[in-house]
């Protein structure tokens, strides 16, 4: 197992999400509006589960050329509240061949400071001929 | 038992063309500083034709082009307050560019409850042309209360 650069993001905070909720087209309001929020039960709003995945898929495009990307699968764990600073973590997990084209597999999390997973991911890149 | 199963319901978006600042300003709202989301030359040394969409940019295809939010909390009948995303997946055929004119046809492929939960499973084809550009599997959960 190789482990792979952890990238650190700045702290969350409302505009954020309001500008990631127009930038995605996701306008829904448990993501921005606070008051809604706690209807939901939720106390504050809650970062977009896409937003977060968007940070990883950030990560793999600074641990590989953006052109390798193969495949990209999450599962969302737990809730992002403004606030939170989160960091990406990878490894490369083992080398697999698909259709004929020598694959990296590897997994990666998204934690917040106090080490909580946020997302768990799996993914697949094009293993470039130099790379070990 | 699911009240409504609605697997094999579908959406469709007729066609969606990808611009350069939607790219950026996304890129941007993730706070990526991936210089070839910004940069024409740079994107073009990376040996990309145009700028190239990040990784979990189909979402836009998908929300601005129509099988948005509201879109699907009416269609599936969900409660709004009540849906969780459980997980995505996307599997990249081919590069996507700015300029590209990408159209989409999302199905549900399975909907499934299990513990007062409701799992539904939407898989969407990404075209260009006629060519497969990119599969995506979503997973949203609904609670029941």
């Amino acid at each position: 197992m190789h482990s792979l650069e952890t990238v650190h993001k700045p702290i969350i905070t409302h505009t954020q999400l309001v500008k990631y909720a127009g930038a995605s087209g996701d306008f829904n309001p448990i993501h921005t509006v606070v008051p809604i929020a706690e209807k939901a039960g939720l106390g504050d709003v809650i970062a977009h589960g896409m937003l977060i995945m968007g940070m990883a898929g950030e990560a793999l495009s600074k641990w590989f050329p953006r052109k390798n990307l193969r495949k990209f699968k999450v599962r969302f764990s737990s809730m992002t509240r403004p606030g939170e600073c989160l960091s990406i973590e990878g490894s490369i997990v083992n080398e697999i061949e698909v259709d004929g084209e020598l694959r990296l597999a590897g997994k990666l999390f998204v934690k917040n400071t106090e080490g909580e997973t946020k997302l768990k991911g799996e993914f697949q890149v094009k293993k470039e001929s130099e790379e070990v | 038992m699911i009240q409504l199963d609605r697997t094999g319901l579908t959406f469709s978006i007729e066609s969606f063309t990808i611009e350069r600042s939607k790219i950026k300003e996304f890129a941007l709202a993730i706070g990526d500083d991936n210089p070839i989301y910004y940069d024409f030359e740079t994107a073009k040394r990376d040996g990309f034709s145009d700028i190239p969409i990040p990784p979990t940019f189909p979402t836009v295809i998908e929300m601005w082009g129509g099988i948005d939010f509201e879109t699907i909390i009416r269609e599936l009948d969900l409660n709004p307050l009540m849906v969780l995303h459980g997980e995505q997946e996307y599997e990249y055929f081919s590069d996507i560019y700015a300029g590209d004119t990408i159209s989409c046809l999302a199905k549900v492929i399975s909907h499934v409850e299990k513990k007062r939960m409701d799992f539904i499973t939407i898989e969407s084809v990404y075209k260009r042309d006629e060519e497969v550009v990119l599969i995506s599997r979503s997973n949203i959960i609904e609670r029941k209360g």
